[in-house]
């Protein structure tokens, strides 16, 4: 075995084409990787920058406020989820999603789904990044340097005579796959493992995506394997493997997405903020028992400071912001199971397409996936009631405003 | 003519006996008519239903109760951007940015709830849309037909046969093209109908037109591009990873590439984080809920002058209206001035991303559709812009109400009881001073002036390819 692989090798060094998809499948995937680096320490450094200009930016509002509820209203707090080690290789939905918002502790609805905008067409054409580049521009590459591993033997008319000498078939066409197969993982690998070593990904997590890369490449060299053993000329072939990668790569991702989303609507966005707003203003205008029962189901502790005299008080405005979550919950929470169903229907769809299910296990390793998106939302909604467990307990009972209080304020943790 | 007329009519002849071609051919034509259906389908009743959301967000408003006018500031309103009706081939950026945002006072919000969040994540080319087909479809199509139109004759030896016969180069590839132009016609006829059927909608036709010549013109070069490499290169298996790979790197890898550099070269601020920024800048301005606020000192001593009294109180309009008013047209101006210098940099990212179609036609061409069809980032620029000036109008209307229709002593006494809160309203009527709102896309003329970039590179490729394929055909020779 170990003949026949030196052999190959040194085939592989003569063979010309087959030399420049390797080293086109090396240089594209430095590039994705640096890109993805230089990303994820721009995100890094915005998110530093933000952390400081927020907290003498709140030092600022909180300044000459003489009662809790303005200082909780002019205070904004900054949460984020910062990127992984390992995001470099997988944006995923951090471009699509936010990653940072700036909250208050009015009605959270209001804000949370609020768009960190960036230029629309990143978000319609999509990032060049490692995982996009193994999914699907990988098994292209490898198409390419497979296809006509066999077919131009038979061009070349050698290919019975090769086959009749080597005694069994498998001997010629493993070792020369296989050194190509390995010389392109190698090659897609490399520029991935340095950047994991700079970035300090842990080892189980560069370990866990080369399996991926390799399972993904592998499936691809099983079919391109199958279809080969067709007689037929090298451009057939080739066009019946660029068919398949359509069909996998493309239509079938496709279909399936159309059809998870059919089968799963999600609530109306607009709804939600309908709601909300009809909730929160209309509140001005109801008698202020009308808010503050609400209020006090879900917070009989202040039951006894629950009683507002006089058309403002600033807990009765906090009861209705409140409310106006309150209100909205239930679709707020069918808007967030949706979201997860869908995704967890798309778990099981990857298994249609090698692409998909390597794109998606790379969004997972890296954290950038739908739920760790939704993770980082529960987060500021965490933070959110937090807000709410401190000033509630001291705007209710219209406690003597003190402010070195404010520094036992909740600290935003980003989730792990 | 008659000779170039027999070489398509042949060429034909050995594509119907194909397999292959007859299955791709099949597919990407049941492909196209199925997505076309089913977008036409989605897009018309997106159109009718964000109209219908806007006429109901502008009757709810009117029907607001009798109330203090800075409340109506904050209940706010809503403008939604139906799509334009080439959506359906084209739906562009709307499902990345949201197709509604929420309006009021001194808030700039974003356009919300955009498909793409919720979307199910199946890898980067999940969705199927027309446009993605003829972008990314076609020219695989026309690989596939074309990689061998030329290399057929020199492998069988009837090149040789038909130079013999004093048929020159030129020639023979103007028959093979003549057989690729045919399939491109009859591939571009799904888009014409969807073309037609938008012109019925309301299109104009010469957007529509031109969306169908500019397509033309891509799949012509792509037509092309095979061609040229069926002559240049002599061995089959060659010419076709020659032109998948030139497929893969212009589609694939560098409009991708394109957005990295021009996001890594222009550093545009996300809004949250030049939002921060601006708050501290705004601090500075006063709090506009607080006439109070030393900020407007300056403000009230100019209002005393005019008016010729002493004390605020004395004012026969509503003091906290106008700093209500100049607070809010002040923070506007703010707020305008940031948003602009965000939609500037987008610009110009978008522009650098648009240069890059020198080097994919897939660019260029995928600009121009979204450009022509009104789904552009720009378009989406002109909404934000548009409901701005919609957010400030309505805002500022209300805020002249509280100046002049409610009165001093009664605002600043609204928290005393429940008749004094009742004291502080004005009638309803009041609300009447909301705009309609029906955003439209550009002008057709402006659509295809902001597409001339786009449009120009396409020219560039198709010229250059074109002459290629005659240099080389020039030259055949055994």
């Amino acid at each position: 075995m170990f003949r026949h692989m030196t052999r190959e090798i040194r085939f592989l060094a003569k063979d010309r084409g087959a030399l420049f998809w390797l080293l086109l499948a090396f240089t594209l995937s430095v590039i994705a990787v640096s890109f993805g680096v230089t990303e994820v320490r721009e995100q890094r450094e915005t998110i530093a920058a933000l952390i400081k200009e927020d907290a003498s930016d709140r030092a600022n509002a909180l300044k000459g406020q003489e009662e809790w509820g303005s200082a909780a209203y002019y205070a904004f707090h900054f949460t984020y989820a910062p990127p992984s080690d390992f995001a470099f290789a997988a944006m995923g939905q951090r471009d699509s999603s936010p990653w940072k918002h700036r909250i208050r502790m009015l009605a959270l609805e209001g804000q949370i789904h609020e768009a960190d905008t960036r230029n629309a067409n990143f978000g319609l054409v999509g990032r060049f990044d490692f995982a996009f580049l193994i999914a699907s521009v990988a098994p292209l590459l490898l198409i390419l340097l497979l296809y006509d591993l066999r077919a131009a033997e038979r061009t070349s008319r050698r290919h019975d005579l090769l086959v009749a000498t080597a005694g069994y078939s498998l001997a010629i066409w493993f070792p020369r796959a296989f050194v190509r197969i390995a010389a392109l993982t190698i090659l897609l690998l490399l520029p991935l493992w340095s950047a994991a070593l700079i970035e300090g990904t842990s080892l189980t997590i560069t370990l866990q995506a080369s399996g991926i890369a390799m399972a993904a490449l592998l499936i691809w060299w099983i079919i391109v394997e199958w279809v080969n053993r067709i007689d037929a000329s090298p451009s057939i072939l080739l066009t019946s493997l660029i068919g398949l990668w359509l069909a996998l790569a493309i239509i079938v991702p496709a279909i399936s997405k159309a059809v998870i989303e059919t089968n799963n609507p999600v609530p109306d966005g607009g709804e939600i903020l309908l709601l909300q707003r009809e909730t929160v203003n209309g509140a001005w205008d109801l008698p202020k028992d009308a808010t503050m029962k609400p209020f006090i189901a879900q917070h009989p502790e202040l039951r006894d400071y629950a009683k507002i005299d006089g058309p403002w008080a600033w807990k009765w405005y906090y009861a209705f912001q409140q409310v106006g979550d309150q209100k909205v919950a239930p679709l707020a929470q069918q808007y967030r199971k949706a979201r997860l169903e869908r995704d967890r229907q798309a778990d099981l769809a990857a298994f249609l397409s090698p692409t998909s299910f390597a794109e998606r296990a790379f969004e997972k390793l890296a954290g950038t996936d739908t739920r760790a998106m939704i993770v980082y939302e529960d987060a500021v909604r965490g933070f959110h009631s937090e807000l709410r467990a401190f000033y509630y307990p001291l705007m209710f009972p219209e406690a003597q405003y003190n402010p070195a209080l404010l520094n036992n304020l909740p600290n935003y943790v980003p989730p792990s | 003519m008659n000779a170039i007329t027999r070489i398509a009519r042949e060429e034909w002849r050995l594509w119907m006996r194909s397999k292959i071609v007859i299955v791709a051919a099949l597919i990407v034509a049941v492909l196209l008519i199925v997505t076309s259906v089913l977008t036409a389908d989605r897009i018309t009743a997106e159109q009718s239903q964000r109209l219908d959301q806007q006429i109901a967000a502008e009757k709810t408003f009117f029907s607001q109760p009798d109330r203090h006018p800075h409340r109506m500031v904050h209940y706010g309103h809503y403008a939604f951007r139906p799509p334009p009706p080439l959506a359906m081939f084209e739906p562009g950026v709307d499902a990345v940015t949201g197709q509604s945002i929420f309006l009021e006072g001194h808030r700039q919000n974003t356009a919300m709830f955009a498909d793409n969040k919720a979307a199910a994540d199946l890898g980067g080319f999940s969705a199927l849309t027309p446009a993605n087909l003829y972008q990314l479809l076609l020219p695989l199509l026309l690989i596939v037909l074309g990689n061998a139109l030329f290399l057929r004759e020199r492998e069988s030896g009837t090149l040789a046969v038909m130079l013999a016969q004093g048929q020159t180069g030129v020639k023979l590839a103007l028959g093979k093209a003549v057989a690729l132009l045919m399939v491109i016609a009859i591939f571009m006829t799904p888009l014409i109908a969807i073309a037609i059927y938008s012109v019925n909608l309301g299109e104009s036709m010469l957007a529509a037109s031109a969306l169908v010549a500019g397509y033309s013109v891509y799949l012509c070069i792509w037509g092309a591009i095979a061609l040229a490499a069926s002559i240049i290169i002599k061995q089959r298996a060659v010419s076709l990873g020659f032109l998948i790979f030139a497929w893969l790197f212009t589609a694939m890898i560098v409009p991708r590439f394109a957005i990295n550099t021009s996001s890594a070269v222009i550093y545009a601020p996300g809004k949250i984080e030049s939002d921060l920024i601006m708050l501290a800048e705004q601090r500075k301005l006063g709090d506009g809920h607080n006439a109070a606020d030393p900020a407007f000192q300056q403000l009230q001593a100019q209002v005393l002058e005019q008016y010729g009294v002493e004390k605020i109180e004395d004012l026969p309009i509503n003091w906290r209206g106008v700093v209500a008013s100049n607070s809010e047209a002040e923070l506007t101006q703010l707020l305008n001035r940031y948003s602009e210098e965000r939609m500037t940099l987008e610009a110009k990212q978008s522009h650098m991303f648009d240069l890059f179609g020198l080097g994919s036609p897939s660019i260029a061409i995928s600009s121009l559709s979204r450009t022509l069809a009104g789904t552009d980032l720009a378009t989406h620029h002109r909404f934000l812009r548009e409901s701005e000036a919609l957010r400030f109008d309505f805002v500022q209307s209300l805020n002249k109400v509280h100046v002049e229709r409610l009165s001093y002593a009664d605002d600043i006494n609204r928290n005393v009881d429940a008749a004094s809160s009742m004291r502080a309203r004005v009638n309803s009527d009041a609300w009447q001073v909301l705009d309609a709102f029906r955003f439209a896309p550009d002008s057709p003329q402006q659509r295809l002036g902001n597409a001339g970039l786009s449009l120009t590179i396409l020219a560039i490729w198709l010229f250059m390819v074109g002459g290629v394929i005659l240099l080389a055909a020039k030259r055949v020779k055994l």
